[in-house]
């Protein structure tokens, strides 16, 4: 059957992404991008206690957009340097295993995942507030003395489902010829980001806290989480402190600060100003980050 | 100031000391107010402390008899036991202890506020809640039972990420290869003797020559040598010069002596500090001593005379089960109740593997006291109960005076001495003479039988 190509409404074609991505999710025919390879690795690598960094430092050679990012990471200014970093192995020392591992998995998701034609720019403002989140995430767990070591990986993974939205969404083939619009693209992505998430959560057989984290760090159901890890809870402040700091109009300073997930976190005013406090080095520790 | 905000007692922190002192308030029919700054009721204890130090103890000791169960039947566990899931069973014991106490904060009436308390005077403590908004209260007789935190020293940059504290290292997502322990004291040795069972190298560092230097030698000699076994090493007579982590796989402990340690993770329990930052002890006209604590008396009454202070605020004993005698006492005295007469011969429990306990005088302090003493000895391995378990560790330690008729301290190291140890205590309390532990009869076999080999051990020592 052939349908009149039309010039479509956005509301229309809003519906009709809707439908299809729906459609999809229910049937399991999501087309989930696989782990980009090094980042698998990476995370084995990471996981095993056994692990040492020669073995990471030999992944990484294999890929030389990751290897010379890393170094570029390495030499920039939130790092500080004593001086100049010009050998892989002298990265890894500087940066520190857990924290080449983040970045390593971090960069080899972003050109995989994270790489969208036409919209570049959308693109690296969703992976900047995923850094950033998982950055205020590391904070707020060393304030509450909770599990430092896996906040990180909780924030920056948490809206892991957005991408492959709009992976989908730009791979569909609709009866429009209309090309929807970011903000149809960004409804369509708050709305299904989590069940999306989960699926690819399991698919690439993510920790279990980063799992429970992806499908439960929205204000309305970290409370369900039961992982002692306290992921979800933890990246819910995170994930709101990432807002304010990339948009400061996206919410009022005073809602944020009397957020429910504050009160759950026990965090008190003075906690609060000590978290805004840390907000140019996180900002200044994404921008290196970012490709 | 309305009436809503007057109270007979206030109690700061609801820990063990200040819910003893709150409902023993409530019960005498008081209104009473407990202020505690986190969500949950049940302080350090519940939340850092005892309940889950002593469940991961639990959980590890099940792990390891499963472990040997298994060689014996031929089956094998899996290697990577997640910390995750001991850690599980963790949070559920915790949450079940925190609603229990909640629930009995909420029968007995007590109005609980949630928020940061500080003096404002001697009689006034204003709350600042998690919103930002104060309240003040208004009270005859005021508790602080705020409690200790983990004590960081200068040099050691505590990250709660790589060099961690007691608080901290309840958030292990994994076993760590290696880890090194700061410290020789209960919880060092405690954690130290747990991560060791559970495979991971352990270091204990000290300045001590050895650990828990305060319980008789011959039981800290029976722990360093279970703790040897399970591959764990205790470093005495150091001082550290530094920590950190290298940025990179590994922390770098150094030692005065120039001697570089390298682990995983590093656990600083070096001490607790009395948690009276912020609370404006001066404004009631308070000063701490030296050390930081609130200097009190025997009734643990401070130096204005209707604010008490309890528990780990005031220093050692810094035991949860002290504390909460201390609180019930504080407010019985405060409302001029009989408290009953003073506890003697508190025992003390110390939960490492194998676990320690002692109550009364120590060998040394009898000799001292006495001009001699005899001593008697079982050990596990001899008495049937041991044999049938199949443990290779245990003694138990009876202290008579030197004609050896009266019972003055028992020390025991080994499974169930925290518990076997209140036989000796009631012994003690009641002038039990040691031919008693002869004369009468335990149930067979048990562990409760070393009393009585142990004291045949006296009988036999007696000059004739
Ligand atoms: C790892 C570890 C293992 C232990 N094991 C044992 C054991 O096996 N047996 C044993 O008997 N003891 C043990 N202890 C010791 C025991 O936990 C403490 O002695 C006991 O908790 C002290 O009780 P507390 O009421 O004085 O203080 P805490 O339990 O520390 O409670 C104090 C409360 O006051 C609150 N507070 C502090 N400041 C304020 C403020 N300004 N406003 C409002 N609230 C405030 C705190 O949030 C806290 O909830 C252990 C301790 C640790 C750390």
């Amino acid at each position: 059957m052939t349908t009149p190509t039309t010039i479509s409404t956005e509301q229309e074609i809003l519906e009709e992404l809707r439908a299809t991505l729906l459609n999809q999710l229910e049937q399991g025919k999501l087309d989930l991008p696989l782990l980009p390879q090094v980042a698998n690795q990476v995370l084995m690598v990471a996981d095993d206690p056994n692990s040492d960094s020669s073995k990471l430092s030999s992944l990484i050679q294999q890929d030389q957009a990751l290897a010379a990012q890393i170094l570029r990471i390495a030499n920039s200014p939130a790092y500080m340097p004593r001086s100049p970093i010009v050998s892989l192995q002298q990265a890894i020392a500087w940066l520190g295993l857990n924290m080449l591992s983040g970045i390593a998995f971090s960069v080899s998701v972003q050109s995989g995942v994270f790489n969208v034609k036409g919209f570049e720019k959308e693109v690296k403002g969703l992976w900047r507030h995923a850094m950033t989140t998982g950055l205020f995430g590391k904070e707020i767990a060393r304030k509450i003395r909770h599990n430092v070591e896996n906040a990180f990986l909780c924030g920056l993974l948490h809206g892991i489902g957005k991408p492959v939205i709009l992976h989908t969404i730009l791979n569909l083939r609709t009866t429009s010829e209309t090309k929807p619009t970011w903000s149809v693209i960004e409804q369509l992505m708050n709305e299904y980001h989590v069940q999306v998430g989960k699926k690819l959560a399991e698919s690439w057989k993510l920790p279990d806290p980063v799992q429970e984290t992806i499908l439960m760090y929205q204000d309305h159901m970290y409370a369900q989480a039961t992982s002692p890890t306290k992921g979800a809870m933890i990246t819910c402040l995170a994930t709101h402190m990432a807002s304010f700091q990339l948009d400061p109009s996206s919410i009022e300073e005073d809602v944020l600060r009397t957020l429910p997930v504050v009160q759950d976190l026990n965090f008190y005013p003075e906690d609060m100003d000590a978290l805004m406090e840390l907000q140019d080095t996180i900002r200044s520790s994404v921008e290196c980050m970012i490709l | 100031m309305s009436n809503d905000t007057q109270y007979d007692i206030v109690v700061i922190g609801s820990g063990p000391s200040g819910q003893k002192a709150a409902i023993q308030g409530a019960k005498a029919g008081k209104r009473v107010a407990l202020i505690e700054q986190n969500r949950e009721v049940g302080g350090s204890c519940v939340y850092q402390g005892t309940i889950p130090s002593k469940t991961l103890r639990e959980s590890a000791l099940q792990i390891v008899r499963f472990q040997r169960t298994t060689e014996v039947f031929e089956f094998k566990l899996r290697d990577d036991i997640k910390i995750a899931s001991l850690m599980k069973r963790l949070d559920q014991v915790v949450k079940a202890h925190g609603q229990f106490m909640k629930e009995q904060i909420g029968r007995n009436n007590i109005d609980l506020f949630h928020g940061r308390a500080k003096f404002l005077s001697n009689r006034e403590v204003q709350i600042n809640g998690i919103d930002g908004k104060p309240l003040t209260l208004s009270a005859k007789f005021v508790v602080i039972g705020t409690g200790s935190s983990p004590r960081v020293p200068d040099n050691i940059p505590v990250d709660h990420e790589h060099i961690l504290d007691s608080d901290s290292i309840l958030s292990l997502v994994y076993l760590p290869k290696s880890l090194t322990v700061l410290g020789g004291g209960v919880i060092a040795s405690e954690y130290a003797s747990i991560f060791a069972l559970l495979g991971v190298q352990v270091t204990m560092i000290d300045t001590s020559d050895r650990p828990l230097r305060f319980l008789d030698k011959e039981l800290t000699d029976e722990f360093c040598g279970a703790f040897e076994e399970s591959g764990g090493k205790y470093q005495g007579e150091q001082k550290i010069k530094e920590a950190h982590w290298d940025g990179y796989s590994k922390v770098i402990t150094t030692l005065e002596n120039g001697d570089k340690i390298e682990s995983e993770k590093l656990l600083v329990a070096l001490g607790r500090i009395a948690n009276i930052k912020g609370l404006n002890i001066e404004a009631a006209g308070l000063t701490p001593t030296s050390r930081g604590l609130i200097p009190v008396n025997d009734e643990c009454q401070t130096t204005v005379p209707h604010i008490y202070a309890v528990g780990d605020v005031i220093g050692p004993p810094s035991l949860a089960s002290c504390s909460m005698e201390q609180g019930r006492r504080a407010t019985c005295h405060a409302l001029g109740l009989d408290p009953g007469g003073n506890p003697e011969n508190t025992p003390m429990g110390i939960y490492t593997i194998p676990e320690m306990s002692s109550v009364g005088l120590s060998e040394q302090e009898v000799i001292e006291k006495f001009g001699g003493a005899i001593v008697g000895r079982s050990k596990f391995n001899e008495i049937a109960r041991g044999q049938i378990s199949g443990m290779t560790i245990g003694l138990l330690k009876m202290i008579a005076d030197p004609k050896g008729e009266k019972l003055l301290g028992v020390h025991i190291v080994g499974e169930g001495a925290t518990e076997l140890i209140h036989i000796g205590q009631m012994g003690l309390l009641n002038n039990v003479k040691i031919d008693s532990f002869v004369e009468n009869i335990f149930n067979f076999p048990t562990l409760a039988e070393a009393y009585r080999v142990a004291a045949l051990d006296i009988t036999k020592k007696r000059r004739r």
